[in-house]
């Protein structure tokens, strides 16, 4: 099943800009993109001296971005969790498609790279994500910003802390709690 | 699950994993009670806590790299496009894929790109519309040819372009050894492909080397449209957002690239200077390795390149290079030089015009002709110092341009006087070898080294001056610059000293009467001005003034000049009554010539003051809104003169009464001078004085004594203890100090700002009075009204005979009078004093609201005690109405 291409705009909520930032938008959501991509390629050429991570590419992204004028007036963490967002979104999107390929596919597809078949799992534990994410947004909405901002994000400790205006401490005991009941939904058989 | 639940069986689960492993069931069996399925939940969270192997302890890359995987086309992608077979991938970027395809019926090659994920966002499909756009209106041999285009159905686009085999050009250079004439021809072959796409204004925008192939046979063909822009689409703003945040490569990338500028044509060659540059000397000309593009764009502004032949020749080249280089002689390689600098000049408006240019220029160099580029003049030169140097300069930058402009000066006069050519063309040749060596910094190219402070170009240009013993008179003028340089860098001493030479050297070249010699002595008369010597400053500028008025004609630029010097020293004299004619004069002359200019400005700004001092405070708002009006028109909205006139607006709302309008004023002026000239320079020193002065009257003190203190700091470092700044300064510490009962301080502060004007302006000046009155008011505080009434007569006989009787200050100090000897019970004297100062001040066209009530409060007790009822009912009921509307307000 597709989705419309207005999906991929975050939805509204207390810190998502509004619609006059629809096209800064889009444009993070290209750069989220191609970041990930260096980052999946990152982890296919096994080069151990590669930096990147999510941190690093949200920083980049950061970078590049935060001289446009659509984004002038935007906090570095504040742009952090967007991009966390964003990140999420691509992600997601790109399992269920990879998925609503694998179980559609014609005999026509051509396959160069078998860890396609490999990665399966990964795409139904994201979607499997995506939705536990959702169910504990209902029961503890701090937990769910949390985890999308440190895993998607890459917000280390003292960011999640600030964006969340609680104590170091609190984000490391929400985040081994959420992790670990996250870890049990997507164990369980779906 | 609901979030009380979720929450409990948080605490249990951080409890329980602190418990060994065997203790756990029991605890929880305790806790939990008949609830089991809480305990199981709990022990299931401590085991997935304990595994730490779901996707959230992976990380993200993995998931991103499953789900987007390099090498990986899309799913969705057949064998088969159109008539094509994809036979092999060729790379992939950000965008896309490019795959090699044969077409089996004819047998050819072809390269197939197809936008990858096209469902993420309609910006990504529209750059990929835009490349096949591009390429379909493009028809050139060294442009790869578009051969069709559709997309699959679930929406993912694709286009079929020629297919080339070949390396990126400098690799291709390399490989085949070429000599900078062939590496010149293959970067021609490369321009003319730029140049057909300009003509059909199409830009490229990521030109460099791996863009650009080279075949076996030597065709060169450039690739990747990519992100190439039709010109007319290149305002939309929202392209200007997304072109300027990624994409591009920095390293060749212009600098109005790098800061999401506007672009053109020049931006292409630019990247072609760049590539040129590559080619000739192995190496990128920045270092642009982990830098963000902000970075590199300071780095290219603030830097120039080293020259292609020293970066070939240097010792860091491959020895492939230096011998390469070697072969060329050193004219060729200066040609090379000035060509490959030119393309990449960092201002857009210095590079060639046209690609065109730019392969006429090879041309030439391959033809052994002389280039149509010319190296950066010296004009040039000290423009991009002094913008290089843009802060550190600030106030100095004038001087600059000063200098500059004395070589025009000389240039223009030459043509003008043909008779004495010959002499003056020699003149001109010796100023335009001292402005050489005066900015010779080293390289000749580039002007003047970066650290290269201002003073110490300064000092250098006196000791150029001072050596040109054979020329006196071009001596004189440099003299005279330099020291009208050092009096605007608050050198006053080095400034005498120069201007005081120039004035001798002219008097005995031209003799006594000669306009250059008023010029001197106005000079310097503004000089003993600057150090607050003012009947000197006037007598010299009288004399100065009488020699050109005596030489030349009235509306010649240096009467003018002369005038509104004269009309400068008469109001620092608090002569306003002579000042306002003189000054109104020179603001005619100006008119008659010009409706916007500086110097127009300057004049009105000149005159608003003089009205404003002479407290015709309407005028001045009026003249001065225009003089702002001009200033921002002419210099921009950061520029120090029109911080001048937000102050002058500031100081007149001031008078007004309108303290949080004056505060207004006064920070956006402050704003721009911290910007301009830094926080410890006289002019932010004193723009915070007045700061400190509107926070007094909104009876900030906290602020405003922060403020006056960092103010005094300044100046008294800057002027010495002893001058009028430093005792203004003083003035409104002393206020503040008084606001909040500190006698003693305000009455010191006020004593040493007596002593101050007394030294600087005579026993005579008004000021000497506002400083007593000051004084007298300590006394009135302390409930000493007997020695303040002896003081408030001293001061209204000085206000009187400084400024007239009728004044505004003269009216405020006989209220202030009157009151001493009202609380003193002195009722008829007192009512007779009040009464006047009301009188006068009713007749200010700017009322004084403080002090009229005063006067109402003491007249009506006054008359009361007088028996007077008429006149004492009349000031209670004034007073009462006063009070009445205030509180409306």
């Amino acid at each position: 099943m597709r989705k419309d291409a207005g999906k991929t705009v975050i939805p509204g909520d207390a810190t998502a800009p509004g619609e006059q930032d629809r096209s800064a938008l889009d444009a993070l959501f290209s750069v989220a993109y191609e970041e990930l991509r260096r980052l999946a390629s990152s982890v296919s050429r096994g080069d151990p001296g590669a930096t990147l991570s999510p941190t690093a590419l949200v920083n980049e992204a950061w970078l590049k971005l935060s001289e446009s004028p659509s984004f002038a007036t935007t906090s570095r963490l504040h742009f952090k969790r967007i991009a966390a967002r964003a990140m999420r979104q691509v992600l997601i999107e790109a399992a269920r498609r990879r998925n609503a390929d694998k179980r559609g596919g014609g005999a026509a597809v051509v396959t160069f790279d078998d860890a396609m078949h490999a990665g399966a799992t990964d795409a139904d534990e994201l979607i499997a994500l995506d939705a536990a994410l959702d169910e504990l947004a209902r029961i503890h909405p701090r937990q769910a910003l949390m985890v999308e901002s440190r895993f998607f994000g890459g917000l280390d400790i003292p960011e999640t802390a600030e964006l969340l205006q609680v104590s170091e401490a609190t984000v490391l005991r929400d985040w081994r709690a959420a992790k670990a009941w996250l870890a049990h939904e997507l164990r369980r058989p779906r | 699950m609901d979030s009380a639940r979720w929450e409990r069986i948080q605490l249990l689960f951080h409890h329980a994993a602190e418990l060994r492993a065997e203790d756990r069931r029991s605890y929880l069996d305790a806790e939990c009670g008949k609830d089991a399925q809480m305990a199981s939940d709990v022990l299931a969270l401590i085991d997935a806590d304990a595994a730490g192997s779901s996707l959230l302890d992976r990380g993200v890359e993995a998931a991103a790299h499953s789900v987007l995987g390099e090498g990986t086309i899309p799913a969705a992608l057949r064998s088969a496009f159109g008539p094509y077979r994809i036979t092999e991938l060729l790379g992939e970027g950000g965008m896309g894929v490019v795959y090699l395809a044969r077409r089996p019926d004819f047998g050819t090659l072809a390269a197939i790109k197809i936008l990858r994920d096209a469902w993420l966002s309609p910006s990504r499909r529209e750059r990929f519309a835009s490349e096949q756009r591009t390429l379909a209106q493009l028809n050139h041999p060294s442009i790869a040819r578009l051969y069709d285009a559709d997309s699959l159905e679930d929406g993912t686009p694709w286009f079929v372009m020629e297919y080339v085999r070949g390396q990126p050009l400098t690799a291709y250079a390399d490989a085949h050894e070429s000599s900078i004439e062939e590496r010149l021809r293959l970067l021609r072959e490369v321009g003319e492909a730029v140049l057909h796409a300009h003509r059909h204004a199409v830009i490229h925008r990521d030109l460099k080397p791996s863009n650009i192939l080279v075949t076996d046979e030597g065709a060169v063909k450039l690739l990747d449209f990519g992100i190439a822009k039709q010109l007319e689409s290149l305002d939309e703003p929202s392209d200007h957002t997304r072109t300027g945040m990624r994409m591009m490569t920095p390293a060749y990338a212009a600098p109005e690239q790098l800061r999401g500028g506007r672009l053109g044509n020049y931006t292409d060659i630019y990247s072609l200077g760049v590539i040129l540059y590559e080619l000739l000397t192995g190496r990128l000309p920045f270092d642009v390795a982990d830098r963000k593009p902000a970075e590199i764009d300071v780095m290219i502004a603030e830097h120039a390149p080293e020259k292609p032949s020293d970066a070939a020749r240097s010792p860091s080249a491959t020895a492939a290079i230096r011998e390469r280089a070697s072969t060329m002689s050193k004219g060729e390689w200066s040609d090379l030089d000035v060509l490959c600098l030119t393309a990449m000049h960092a201002e857009s408006s210095r590079r060639y015009l046209t690609v065109e240019a730019l392969i006429r220029d090879i041309d030439h160099y391959l033809l052994g002709e002389p280039l149509e580029a010319q190296p950066d003049s010296t004009r040039y030169r000290v423009g991009k110092f002094i913008r290089r140097n843009w802060r550190p300069v600030s106030a100095a930058a004038a001087i600059f341009l000063a200098v500059v402009a004395l070589v025009i000066f000389y240039t223009v006069r030459v043509t003008d006087a043909r008779n004495s050519a010959l002499a003056q063309a020699a003149r001109t040749q010796r100023i335009q070898s001292f402005m050489t060596k005066l900015f010779e910094g080293g390289d000749e190219s580039v002007g003047p080294a970066d650290s290269l402070r201002v003073v110490t170009l300064i000092d250098r240009g006196v000791q150029e001056a001072r050596s040109l013993d054979g020329e006196p008179a071009v001596q004189a003028e440099l003299l005279q610059t330099l020291g009208g340089l050092y009096e605007k860098l608050g050198n006053l001493p080095r400034a005498d000293s120069l201007l005081g030479a120039s004035l001798e050297k002219r008097r005995a070249l031209l003799g006594d009467d000669h306009p250059d010699v008023g010029e001197s002595l106005v000079a310097l008369g503004m000089l003993r001005d600057a150090q607050a010597k003012l009947p000197e400053a006037e007598s010299l500028v009288r004399e100065g003034l009488g020699k050109i008025m005596h030489a030349l004609p009235p509306d010649h630029p240096s009467v003018i000049g002369a005038t509104e010097a004269l009309g400068r020293v008469l109001q620092d004299r608090g002569d306003y009554e002579h000042a306002i004619p003189v000054l109104e004069s020179v603001v005619r002359m100006r008119e008659a010539t010009d409706t916007l200019s500086p110097d127009l400005a300057q004049s009105i700004n000149q005159l608003a003051n003089t009205q404003f001092y002479a407290g015709h405070y309407s005028v001045s708002d009026s003249l001065t809104h225009r003089a702002l009006d001009m200033h921002r028109t002419l210099f921009g909205d950061g520029h120090p003169l029109v911080a001048d006139n937000l102050i002058d607006l500031g100081a007149i709302q001031y008078e007004f009464g309108r303290y949080e309008e004056a505060e207004r004023f006064y920070r956006q002026a402050l704003d721009i001078n911290k910007r301009w000239y830094g926080n410890n320079h006289f002019e932010t020193a004193s723009n915070l004085t007045l700061l400190g002065r509107a926070l007094v009257k909104e009876e900030r003190f906290d602020e405003a004594t922060d403020a006056l203190t960092q103010a005094l700091a300044i100046q008294e470092r800057v002027y010495g203890p002893v001058h009028p700044q430093v005792a203004s300064t003083l003035n409104e510490i002393g206020s503040v100090a008084l606001a909040r009962k500190k006698l003693d301080d305000a009455e010191a502060a006020y004593r040493r700002m007596l002593d101050i004007y007394r030294v600087a302006y005579g026993d005579k000046h008004y000021l000497i009075a506002v400083a007593m009155s000051n004084i007298s008011t300590v006394y009135a505080r302390r409930g000493n009204y007997a020695q303040a009434e002896q003081l408030m007569h001293e001061v209204v006989t000085r206000f009187t005979d400084a400024l007239s009787p009728e004044h505004m200050s003269t009216g405020i100090a006989r209220i202030k009078l009157g009151h001493t000897m009202v609380k003193q019970e002195k009722w008829r004297p007192g009512a007779i004093e009040c009464r006047a100062g009301y009188d006068i001040l009713l007749k200010q066209k700017a009322q004084q609201q403080i002090w009229l009530e005063m006067a109402r409060q003491d007249l009506g007790t006054a008359y009361t005690a007088l028996g007077d009822s008429a006149d004492a009912s009349r000031f209670n009921a004034e007073l009462a109405s006063m009070h009445e509307q205030s509180a409306k307000n």
